[in-house]
């Protein structure tokens, strides 16, 4: 008996250990790339040509550098930023509404609505739309515009992040709804008094999907905008080709660094919210 | 005695509009979203139909005339597109088993750790690659595979010794190397995502089948496949059918990492699509609509094909 317990108890000791070392190799899979780039933009020019890991020399100033040197960065770091807070602001706000709509208010045509929706996810829509965007995009006068951009940004994850609204929104009690409508609330007053407060971690996911879409986004900003000025970091930064001059590769890491901050940020940030957000429903959309 | 005699009194009820008409008007709530959905994902998708059907060419003073099937005669028998869409369907089918197997162990390992503190750890360093913009991760990667500063081949060559400079893999530059690269660096990227998928699929497990089935002496192998598996069926079904979509419709990686090189495996149906629609000549955005509804009408037949082989058994 006493031999059995031992065993076992180190049976149970050994998988423990095995599972931890399998999850951690995975963990260093997932950091190493990240901390190379980092690694890369804290380097000195030199060190940087002899492909060693860790920098034999520290130099921080490339930050500095790409912002004061690269003549459009500031501007089109600004470009980003504003692209990507519209992008959010409006695909939210849609979302929000639609989701709403579809799981509490008597909707005729609803289900047309739904089926469109979940067509989409399956149909490669960017790909195939991409002629007529750039064709609406210029009837409308917006082709080389920075703010052009942002019509077909919202449309990116609009469907997904209905579907995840209207997931939350399933969440919340009809009883809940009943009873506002009894004490007299109309469809807007339920919406912003009764409902708003409780969608708050399913509302993080939708920005946080929308904010990393938005930000990181290269085929719409690549094919629609020409000039350097009007266009948004990640074109600028996948068409530099490293290793010369103002884009010695230290400097392109650290625009790098500066490109993946914000949705690391953003997701640190919220992270409590967005796990929330994910197990009430956001995966059941 | 008189007899009095009361009026019954009228009593005007206020005006209620049909019920049809006010739910009518609940779709306020959804215009702004329609507008968006309707203008610039509806409306373009037919557009694109239509003009695959003319000889539509940007550039050109020209009008389009209608040629009917004309552009599909021509895409049926071009070499290109179905060497186009054979290589985005070899993409596929390397980076669909891995980008569906490694999160789901994942997430099964991660489902078991006890300690709260370090589980949260966890999920969130396994989340990280999912809130980075994905052009962002075709960039990184691009890097980390670059002969001269990579940091893979520097392990692979000084550290590992596994190759010599002169037989260090070439992973760039339209090599056979580079699809099984994008493979590669797509499974890292949605690792994070997934594994979440299947955690919260977890999460959804009543524990008592676990319990149950130990009772009746399975190991843990055996949990996995006759309980785990067949109650993620679901989860498994929606990620299978939406990643096989995202998988043959790449385009931003493969524009990334080999431009418009056609002898490179990255030059898929979607790339060549782009090519002709805003490179080649006149921008033949006609013949181009046409083969982006080719490929598209390909992806729907398997994706229907797939929904069906996962429909709900019960």
């Amino acid at each position: 008996m006493t031999v059995s317990h031992a065993h076992l108890r180190r049976r149970r000791q050994i998988a423990t250990l095995a599972k931890h070392l399998v999850i951690n190799f995975f963990v260093l899979i997932i950091l190493l790339p990240l901390a190379w780039v980092f690694l890369l933009s804290i380097k000195s020019i030199p060190d940087a040509y002899t492909g060693a890991l860790w920098p034999e020399q520290f130099d921080f100033t490339h930050y500095a550098y790409v912002l004061e040197k690269i003549e459009t960065l500031p501007r089109n770091l600004w470009n980003s930023v504003y692209v990507t807070l519209a992008t959010v602001f409006i695909t939210s706000l849609c979302a929000v509404l639609g989701g709403y709509a579809l799981v509490h208010l008597e909707l005729p045509g609803r289900r047309l609505v739904l089926f469109g929706l979940i067509a989409s996810l399956y149909f490669p829509v960017r790909v195939v739309s991409l002629i007529s965007i750039f064709e609406i995009q210029r009837t409308l006068g917006l082709i080389n515009t920075t703010s052009g951009l942002i019509l077909p940004y919202v449309t990116l994850n609009l469907a997904i992040s209905i579907l995840i609204m209207r997931s939350i929104f399933e969440q919340i009690p009809r009883e809940l709804i009943d009873a506002a409508r009894i004490d007299g609330c109309g469809p807007w007053r339920t919406l912003v008094s009764v409902t708003l407060p409780l969608i708050t971690n399913g509302l993080v996911v939708v920005l946080i999907v929308n904010f990393v879409t938005a930000w990181g986004e290269y085929l719409l900003a690549a094919t629609l905008t020409n000039d350097q000025i009007v266009r948004t970091l990640p074109v600028v930064l996948a068409s530099a080709h490293g290793g010369m001059g103002q884009w010695a590769w230290p400097r392109i890491a650290a625009v790098y660094v500066i490109v993946i901050a914000p949705g690391i940020l953003v997701f640190a940030l919220a992270q409590k919210f967005f796990f929330q957000g994910l197990l009430e429903g956001a995966l059941k959309a | 005695m008189a007899t009095l005699t009361s009026k019954p009194k009228l009593q005007a009820l206020p005006y209620r509009p049909p019920a049809v008409l006010r739910n009518l008007t609940n779709w306020v709530f959804m215009v702004p979203a329609l507008f968006f959905f309707l203008g610039y994902m509806v409306y373009p998708i037919l557009r694109v139909l239509f003009i695959s059907f003319t000889n539509y060419k940007y550039l050109s003073t020209e009008p389009a005339q209608w040629v009917g099937l004309q552009n599909y005669v021509d895409a049926l028998q071009d070499p290109v597109m179905y060497a186009g869409l054979w290589r985005a369907t070899q993409f596929t089918l390397m980076f669909l088993p891995g980008t569906i197997i490694i999160p789901l162990l994942l997430a099964v390992l991660v489902d078991r750790v006890q300690h709260r503190g370090l589980a949260t750890f966890y999920r969130i360093i396994i989340l990280i690659p999912a809130v980075i913009p994905g052009p962002m991760i075709f960039v990184l990667w691009k890097w980390l595979y670059n002969f001269q500063i990579g940091p893979i081949n520097y392990i692979l060559v000084e550290v590992l010794h596994l190759f010599t400079p002169q037989t260090a893999p070439q992973w760039l530059g339209g090599t056979p190397l580079t699809l099984p690269a994008v493979a590669i660096f797509e499974v890292w990227w949605g690792l994070g995502y997934h594994t979440m998928f299947f955690l919260a699929g977890l999460a959804a497990i009543p524990k008592e089948l676990y319990e149950a089935a130990r009772i009746d002496g399975a190991n843990e192998w055996k949990l996995l496949l006759h309980v785990t598996i067949p109650r993620l069926r679901p989860v498994l079904a929606v990620l299978v059918v939406l990643r096989f979509g995202s998988a043959m419709a790449v385009i931003d990686e493969f524009l990334i990492f080999g431009g418009f090189n056609r002898a490179s495996p990255t030059y898929t149906w979607t790339v060549y699509m782009y090519d002709l629609a805003f490179k080649i000549g006149e921008w033949l955005q006609g013949y181009a609509a046409a083969i982006g509804w080719i490929g598209a009408m390909a992806m729907m037949v398997v994706v229907a094909g797939l929904l069906y082989v996962f429909r709900p058994q019960d």
